[in-house]
């Protein structure tokens, strides 16, 4: 019998407990859980867990293609100065400055309103993004940030990962149950560092960055 | 200058209002909740007595931002890059999926900008992209939110870089010592009185007001001199601090060293610092009333009241001996 652990929240599967309360019987196999099981501390699919004692990423060997270093004088696009701005204004919350975040909110405005929408929106175009940051962006920045003992930055990337690595189980969700996939159940998207949620009963704390569950923002539809 | 004031987190604050005892100027007692910082001193009581962890004391200066590497910073602007742009892509999908993901990609890169040297709002590299906001101006730009955040979020830069500075260290040292030999000179000056030498009580006591003047100027180059709501802030502060904690401290030092003429000037001091506090606070509320209000001085004690008392409720002397002020 072997155990299972959840790549994003650490919850683990044991085959020789099963999950009797959901009535998953104790000697479940692991291949014998239905296609369509997620976590259920977390809704991670089966795919992001690792078995016990096995290596949790891909080969280590193969060399990732080292993506082109940004000049450092790079242009911020208006997008990205509008996070840049949200993210100042959540600053000066945090430090009780409720008219300073105002004004960063107005400039975060002003730059999202002048950023060109995208050309060609499409769920595809995101999932390639997604695997791109997953095999280049975040192994690159963790490398450096290791390097640099930049234990601020590690700790971004492996809230960013663990989230990215959620959008890109949901985005292959819904290629293959499009809209059924949303049906009768709540989405969630946790405010402090982006984890999604899909379903009516909510973790206590997020499983990625352990907030509280009252810090994460139902969506409503639009 | 207090370095720090009191914030209340009103998730957090569950009314057990100790903060409203404690508190020497009334500045945590406000009806929208939020601590009145033009009239907090910075003592921390207010922190210090919340059952429930709900007030804080923030720095009026925060310190300067952990330094980031270059090759960091470029890596994680390639990230910011790529979550901005799924960000664009959701935004211009329908369904509640999509809506999620542009806000899960735009708190990712919030976090990841944070991380790549933007954490406070106060750095130089906030107040950098600010100015050069300014200096490019594109169209449409809402520069009076600009301006208000420059003016806002550095003005007290310069106090900070004060802090350490070693010519204000020595205004300081400068403005104790003749404030010292003003006092010294004075007491010199009356025992030469007593003594009949009149001469040398004179000099004394036009040296006295020479330090005067040397202590004024020190003080006031030293950038403590404020607003008189700040000065009577600041006159609080350090009366509540010889009441509750140097005198008492001080009074029990000398009873167990059984030197009891100290022992009573200490008490005496103690009881008086304490009202002047109270009156001081007074002053703060009635600062804009222009009722004209007298003060009543007990020349043996140092105790202060409002009208002239019976006798003096600290040393016991006969009201008649009170000076008007």
């Amino acid at each position: 019998m072997a155990k299972y652990i959840c790549s994003i929240c650490g919850y683990v599967y044991d085959e020789a407990n099963g999950i009797p309360e959901a009535g998953i019987a104790p000697g479940t196999r692991w291949e014998e859980l239905p296609g369509d099981w997620v976590c259920p501390l977390c809704s991670a699919d089966k795919s992001l867990f690792v078995k016990q004692g096995e290596a949790t990423s891909a080969p280590a060997e193969k060399t990732r293609p080292v993506i082109d270093t940004p000049s450092d004088t790079q242009e911020l696009s208006p997008l990205e100065m509008s996070a840049l701005c949200t993210n100042l204004a959540r600053g000066c919350e945090k430090q009780y400055k409720p008219e300073e975040a105002d004004l960063f909110r107005q400039l975060a405005d002003y730059f999202k309103s002048v950023a060109a929408p995208s050309k060609d929106p499409s769920f595809s175009r995101l999932l390639d993004l997604v695997e791109k940051d997953l095999e280049e962006g975040f192994p690159n920045a963790n490398d450096t940030a290791t390097q640099a003992k930049d234990r601020g930055a590690l700790r971004a990337l492996t809230w960013s990962e663990k989230v990215t690595r959620i959008l890109k189980s949901l985005l292959i969700r819904y290629q293959n149950e499009g809209e059924a996939m949303l049906e009768n159940t709540d989405v969630h998207v946790c405010t402090i560092c982006g984890f999604i949620y899909l379903g009516d009963n909510l973790p206590e704390i997020c499983p990625v960055c352990k907030v509280p569950n009252w810090k994460f923002e139902k969506v409503e539809g639009r | 200058m207090a370095k720090k004031y009191a914030v209340r987190n009103i998730r957090l604050c569950t009314k057990d209002c100790l903060c409203l005892y404690v508190c020497p100027t009334g500045a945590t007692d406000t009806e929208n909740s939020i601590i009145d910082v033009s009239k907090c001193t910075g003592c921390g009581d207010c922190a210090d007595a919340c059952p429930s962890g709900a007030i804080s004391m923030v720095p009026f200066v925060y310190p300067p931002q952990q330094p980031k590497t270059e090759s960091v910073v470029s890596m994680m602007n390639a990230l910011l890059r790529s979550k901005s742009e799924q960000e664009n892509i959701a935004a211009g999908l329908s369904g509640r999926l999509a809506k999620a993901i542009e806000k899960s990609n735009r708190i990712m890169a919030e976090d990841i900008i944070r991380e790549a040297g933007y954490m406070l709002p106060q750095s130089q590299n906030t107040k950098d992209f600010l100015q050069s906001l300014l200096d490019k101006n594109p169209e449409g730009l809402p520069r009076e939110a600009v301006e208000k955040l420059l003016e806002n979020l550095y003005k007290n830069e310069e106090e900070g870089s004060m802090k350490d500075n070693k010519t204000k260290e020595n205004l300081m040292k400068a403005f104790a010592g003749e404030s010292q030999a003003n006092r010294k000179y004075l007491a010199y000056a009356k025992k030469a009185e007593e003594e009949g030498k009149l001469n040398a009580a004179k000099l004394f006591r036009a040296a006295a007001d020479a330090e005067t003047l040397h202590a004024f100027k020190e003080f006031e180059l030293a950038g403590k001199v404020g607003s008189t709501a700040d000065n009577i802030k600041d006159a609080i502060a350090g009366e509540t601090y010889e009441y509750k904690e140097m005198y008492p401290e001080f009074v029990k030092d000398a009873e167990a060293e059984g030197n009891k003429a100290a022992a009573t000037t200490f008490t005496f001091a103690m009881k008086a610092e304490e009202v002047h506090a109270k009156l001081y606070k007074e002053a703060l509320e009635n600062l804009d009333s222009t009722e004209e209000v007298f003060y009543y001085l007990c020349p043996v004690c140092g105790n202060i009241e409002k009208s002239v008392p019976e006798k003096c409720v600290i040393c016991g002397i006969p009201g008649d001996k009170f000076i008007k002020y």
